[in-house]
C-alpha cells in the first residue's frame, strides 16, 4: 500500500475532526501500527487543529469556573499538606532505675521510653484518624449541600409543573362548559395540515382559541385571530405562548372566524396570509 | 503545582488520572477558551453556550478514565466531546421548541441547513466558509451539524460514494488552509 497516498486521501483529517466510521478507523489503526509516518501525520493535523482553536480561543464568563470548582469539589482528591501531621517531638527522659548499691536491681515500674514512645503513636494515630474524618465529615457536608441544593431545584420544576396542570384543567372546563359554541376552523386551500379551534362563550362572548395544528410561526411573526362581522374582518386578538387555550378578545358578533400569519404584534387590517377559517 | 508552572501533555494527563483539584484547574485555564470557540461556533445562544461549556467540562472530568493517550492527543478528545454536546444541545432544543410532535429524525431531517446554528463564523467555521460551495456544504452538514455521510447522500440527493470522495477532498484542502 502506498504510505504516502493513503496520508494524502484524508482519512487522517476525518479520523481526527471525529468523522471516521469505525471500519475506517479500525483500518487506520492498523495501519499506524505498520508505518509510523502515519502516526506522525496524525500527530501533525492534530497539533495544527488545536494551535487553530488555541489561536481563536473564545473569552469564557468567569461564573463558569467558580460553578464547575463546586460542582466537582467532592471528587478531588484530598489534598494532605505536609504541616498535616503535628510535630510530636516529646522529650523522652528515661526515668533513672538506679536501685541502691546493696539491693537487687529492681525492675522499674514503668518503661517510660515504650510509653512514651506507645502515647506518641497512639497521638499520631489519632491526629490521622482526625484528618480522615474532617475530610470525610467535610466531603458529606458537601455532598448534603448539593443535595439541598438539587432538592430546591427539583421542587421548582415541580412548582412549574403544577401551574402547567392547572392551567390545562382550567382549559378543559373551559372548552366542556355547555355555553360554549365550539367553531372548527379547517386549513384553507394550500394550507392544508393546519387546524385550530375557537371556543366561543355564547353567555359571556369571550372568545378562546386552541391551536390544534398550526405551523410553527418565525420568530419575527405571529398568528393573528379575526372575526368576520359583517363581511368585514375585526381584530380578534394575538395568539401567544399559552399552555392550552389562549384568551382573546371579546367578540359580541361574528358570521366566521380566521387566523392569519402576520407580524409580530399584529396588524390592524389583515396583511398576511390566512391559514384556517371557520363559518358560524 | 504553581500557577506558572507549564506542565507537558504527559504530565497534565497525570495529575487528571489522580483526580487532583490542580490538575483540573490547569486544564480548564489553559483549554477552556479553545474549547469554548468551538462550542460558540454551534451554539447560537451566548448563554447556552457557556452552559454546554461546563456540562463539557464536567463530562472531560467525570469520563477521563475512558482517555486513550495512544489514541489521540489531550484536546484532539476534548474537541470531540465539546462538538459533539454543542450538536446534541442544538438539536434538542430546537425540538423542543418545535410545537409538533413528530419523530425526531424525521424533524432533524426537514430542518437541516435551517436549524438555527451560530452564523458567526469563528475559528475553524470560518476557514470552512472560504472553501468552495460544494467542499462547504459538506463540512458543515457533516462536522458542524453531526449528520453521518449516509444522511448527508440522502439529504443532497448525492450519491454515498461522491459524498465520501468529496468530503475527503474537503478535507485535504482544509488542512492546507490552516497548516501554520
Amino acid at each position: 500500500m502506498n504510505t504516502q497516498e493513503y496520508i494524502n486521501s484524508g482519512i487522517v483529517e476525518s479520523y481526527v475532526l471525529g468523522l471516521a466510521s469505525p471500519d475506517e478507523v479500525q483500518e487506520l489503526m492498523q495501519q499506524v501500527k505498520l508505518y509510523p509516518e502515519i502516526k506522525q501525520a496524525i500527530e501533525d493535523f492534530e497539533l495544527a487543529i488545536e494551535a487553530n482553536f488555541q489561536q481563536n480561543a473564545t473569552p469564557v464568563p468567569a461564573q463558569v469556573k467558580s460553578n464547575l470548582l463546586s460542582i466537582l469539589e467532592a471528587e478531588f482528591a484530598p489534598v494532605v499538606s505536609n504541616d498535616a501531621i503535628p510535630n510530636a517531638a516529646a522529650k523522652v527522659v528515661p526515668f533513672n532505675t538506679t536501685a541502691p548499691p546493696e539491693a537487687p536491681t529492681v525492675k522499674p515500674l514503668f518503661n517510660w521510653q515504650l510509653l512514651s514512645a506507645a502515647a506518641m503513636l497512639l497521638f499520631i494515630v489519632s491526629a490521622c484518624l482526625n484528618i480522615y474524618f474532617y475530610n470525610a465529615a467535610k466531603t458529606s457536608a458537601n455532598q448534603y449541600q448539593a443535595l439541598l441544593t438539587e432538592r430546591s431545584s427539583l421542587q421548582a420544576n415541580i412548582e412549574v409543573y403544577q401551574t402547567k396542570l392547572e392551567e390545562m384543567g382550567n382549559g378543559m372546563k373551559t372548552m366542556l362548559n355547555p355555553s360554549m359554541k365550539v367553531v372548527k376552523m379547517p386549513a384553507v386551500k394550500g394550507m392544508e395540515g393546519n387546524t385550530a379551534t375557537v371556543y366561543w362563550d355564547m353567555t359571556t362572548k369571550d372568545v378562546y382559541v386552541l391551536n390544534n395544528a398550526l405551523a410553527p410561526a418565525a420568530a419575527d411573526k405571529q398568528y393573528q385571530l379575526w372575526a368576520i362581522v359583517d363581511g368585514k374582518p375585526v381584530d380578534a386578538g394575538m395568539l401567544g405562548d399559552c399552555a392550552m387555550l389562549c384568551k382573546m378578545k371579546n367578540i359580541p358578533n361574528a358570521q366566521a372566524f380566521a387566523i392569519t400569519l402576520e407580524k409580530k404584534g399584529g396588524n390592524a387590517t389583515p396583511q398576511g396570509t390566512m391559514y384556517v377559517l371557520g363559518k358560524i | 503545582m504553581t500557577q506558572t508552572q507549564k506542565l507537558t501533555e504527559a504530565q497534565l494527563i497525570d495529575a487528571l488520572q489522580q483526580r487532583q483539584q490542580a490538575g483540573f484547574a490547569y486544564l480548564y485555564d489553559n483549554y477552556s477558551g479553545a474549547i469554548f470557540t468551538i462550542i460558540s461556533s454551534i451554539v447560537t445562544d451566548k448563554e447556552l453556550a457557556a452552559d454546554v461549556l461546563q456540562e463539557v467540562f464536567v463530562k472531560i472530568w467525570r469520563s477521563f478514565d475512558k482517555y486513550d493517550a495512544s489514541k489521540a492527543k489531550l484536546y484532539t478528545w476534548m474537541l470531540n466531546i465539546a462538538r459533539n454536546t454543542a450538536i446534541d444541545t442544538v438539536r434538542s432544543k430546537a425540538f423542543n421548541n418545535s410545537q409538533q410532535n413528530r419523530e425526531l429524525t424525521e424533524f432533524v431531517y426537514e430542518n437541516a441547513g435551517s436549524v438555527e446554528t451560530n452564523t458567526d463564523k469563528i475559528g475553524l467555521r470560518k476557514v470552512v466558509h472560504t472553501l468552495k460551495d460544494e467542499y462547504k456544504v459538506l463540512v458543515e452538514l457533516s462536522y458542524f451539524q453531526g449528520f453521518t455521510q449516509d444522511e448527508i447522500a440522502k439529504m443532497l440527493d448525492i450519491p454515498l460514494g461522491t459524498v465520501k470522495t468529496r468530503l475527503r477532498a474537503a478535507l485535504i484542502q482544509l488542512r492546507t488552509m490552516i497548516k501554520p
